[in-house]
């Protein structure tokens, strides 16, 4: 029995301690605003936030996460700088194809958060783990850079 | 007359200078030489069984105390290929003089070991001698195995007989003159096989001396750890200096301090050796993560402390390659930390930072932790190379740790960056190493 906190909500659940978060969320709480993509943590499609730190939570055992606090993108809304994350990416128009966006936004919200005013290179080494197929790192970089000003 | 005299005597100094140097190597070959006590019988040693399988496995039948034993002398590792079946041999040993096969030691008629006496096989595990009396390479760590009892390795016959018979055979070595001479085995073997069984130390305590024969006669630790002597046998006056096996650095694991494991704490080192890994000393990985994987997890906890015990009593000797001091966790903040590799810095901060995170102290479990790991601190870089290169999984699923392999991926420019970066970042740095090295590297696999 693991027990979750996630979005603020307080899980018990009956899965094994080395399944992965990503697992969990999708499969078990069908929470499926987390997208898997590579699952070896190299894609930064899974992004969620552990106590508002950026993690991979394909590769993250759920026996691993103790008291931590899990942020998905389903509640990343809800926080201050998650909302003007949103509001940036849907200005500049950032999204393409959107499969990665989930996992963009989780990092871009944790970037916000421990830097308020990024410089490229603080975006670089933030984002670098976020792979987006359609090429939107562009966009990307200006929204975070609008979200950083509002 | 004079002459001759004095050329006489000349080679007579030379002979006796030679035959000095010979005996003061073969005198080497004791592993626990450096235990000094007094030495026994097995028959003689008072107290519980130091060899065989443990207590644990009292009432099991000869297969499974077999099956114990095997994995304690890790006959898998080499006698399998990288996903091939369990000891059906091919492996590849490329050495600096060609390259050695392992043989299929499943029990296949004609092609494995189902033919063996117990005869033939005790000879070739405490002789080097195969069927037929064809000498065998010391790749076949014979003079470790020959302190093995004829129970034990008969155990392991037992066991190897109840696995499935494959049909295999391993490609020919390719080893140039004169080391395709096996002949010359004999005399390597004369030399350096003692063909004696395990002697206790009287005085040492029988945890010790069970943890010696795990240690030297099963677990066969010194065949990577140990430096060789000339004659590519172990030289046990340096032992468990640490030494190069494989293309990786085995390091030191005598009882120095700052290069060896003496400031390893037991629960450290048990929890490195069969949960792979030690929190503050990073994770096993390439041929030690093998010997983990497939032997000393496999272990019971009786006999781990045994393995600790004896380890702990090996005389320290300094590594002056490896710095004294540990580096501590690197900056969380990815703008702080070493400037000047840009192009390496970039390499991690898309590949590495996810899941090491920029102090290292790993971002999603602590497999993946970097600080305190001998391999970053190594300015060589030999290790790190290497993970980056092959990468690293659990191969029993004990502690789900994976790393993807970047060799097929990355350029030996991009290897060579990276590894600087993160030696730079997380360790002592050393000269930093070029895509020549990382090319070297490469042709090692």
């Amino acid at each position: 029995m693991q027990t979750l906190h996630i979005n603020g909500d307080t899980h018990q659940l009956d899965v094994p301690a080395d399944m992965p978060l990503l697992w969990v969320l999708r499969d078990v709480l069908k929470m499926t605003g987390t997208k898997f993509g590579c699952g070896i943590a190299q894609c930064g499609a899974c992004t969620v936030q552990l106590d508002g730190k950026p993690a991979r939570s394909c590769m993250l055992p759920v026996g691993s996460l103790g008291d931590q606090a899990v942020t998905t993108i389903e509640a990343i809304g809800a926080t201050p700088e998650g909302a003007r994350i949103q509001k940036a990416w849907l200005k500049a128009e950032v999204v393409q194809c959107g499969y990665c966006q989930s996992g963009q936004i989780m990092s871009a919200t944790a970037l916000l958060k421990a830097v308020p005013k990024p410089a490229d290179a603080d975006i670089d080494a933030a984002m670098a783990g976020n792979i987006c197929r359609c090429g939107t790192y562009i966009r990307i970089r200006e929204a975070i850079k609008q979200a950083a000003q509002s | 007359m004079r002459t001759i005299k004095i050329l006489m005597g000349l080679a007579c100094l030379v002979a006796v200078v030679g035959i000095g140097f010979i005996a003061w190597t073969v005198l080497g070959r004791d592993p626990i030489h450096f235990a000094k006590g007094p030495r026994v019988t097995l028959a003689a040693y008072t107290g519980p069984s130091v060899t065989g399988a443990p207590p644990d496995l009292a009432h099991a039948d000869l297969v499974m105390r077999g099956e114990y034993l095997t994995r304690a002398a890790d006959c898998q590792a080499c006698h399998t290929t990288d996903g091939g079946v369990p000891f059906a041999g091919g492996r590849a040993f490329k050495l600096p003089f060609g390259t050695l096969f392992s043989p299929n030691i499943t029990p296949d008629q004609a092609t494995g070991i189902g033919a063996w006496s117990d005869a033939e096989f005790l000879r070739a595990v405490h002789k080097g001698v195969g069927r037929g009396g064809k000498p065998l390479y010391p790749a076949f760590p014979y003079a470790a195995y020959t302190l093995l009892t004829d129970d034990d390795v008969l155990a392991i016959k037992a066991y190897l007989f109840s696995v499935k018979p494959i049909h295999a055979v391993a490609p020919e070595n390719t080893l140039v003159f004169p080391f395709n001479q096996r002949l010359l085995m004999t005399v390597w073997s004369a030399m350096f096989d003692a063909d004696t069984r395990f002697e206790p130390v009287a005085d040492r305590a029988p945890e010790w001396n069970r943890g010696a024969y795990l240690v030297e006669a099963a677990g066969h630790c010194g065949e990577c750890h140990s430096p060789r002597n000339l004659f590519q046998a172990i030289d046990n006056r340096k032992k468990f200096a640490g030494a190069v096996a494989d293309g990786w650095r085995a390091y030191n694991i005598s009882s120095d301090k700052p290069t060896g494991i003496g400031s390893w704490s037991e629960a450290q080192l048990a929890s490195y050796l069969t949960n792979g890994h030690a929190a503050g000393r990073g994770s096993p990985a390439g041929p030690m993560r093998e010997a983990v994987d497939m032997s000393l997890a496999h272990l019971t906890p009786g006999d781990v402390k045994a393995v600790v015990a004896y380890l702990r009593t090996v005389p320290p000797i300094a590594d002056p390659a490896l710095p004294a001091t540990l580096a501590g966790p690197a900056p969380a903040s990815a703008a702080k930390g070493p400037d000047g590799n840009p192009h390496g810095k970039a390499l991690f901060a898309g590949a590495c930072a996810s899941c090491h995170d920029w102090t290292g102290s790993g971002a999603l479990t602590a497999n993946a932790t970097l600080t305190g790991a001998r391999a970053v601190n190594d300015p060589s870089a030999v290790n790190v190379v290497q993970m980056i290169l092959t990468g690293n999984h659990d191969l029993v699923g004990k502690t789900q740790a994976y790393m993807p392999a970047f060799g097929p991926a990355y350029t030996d420019l991009e290897v060579a960056d990276l590894a600087n970066y993160v030696t730079a970042r997380f360790g002592t740095a050393g000269r930093p190493i070029g895509p020549a090295d990382v090319a070297r590297f490469r042709q090692l696999r």
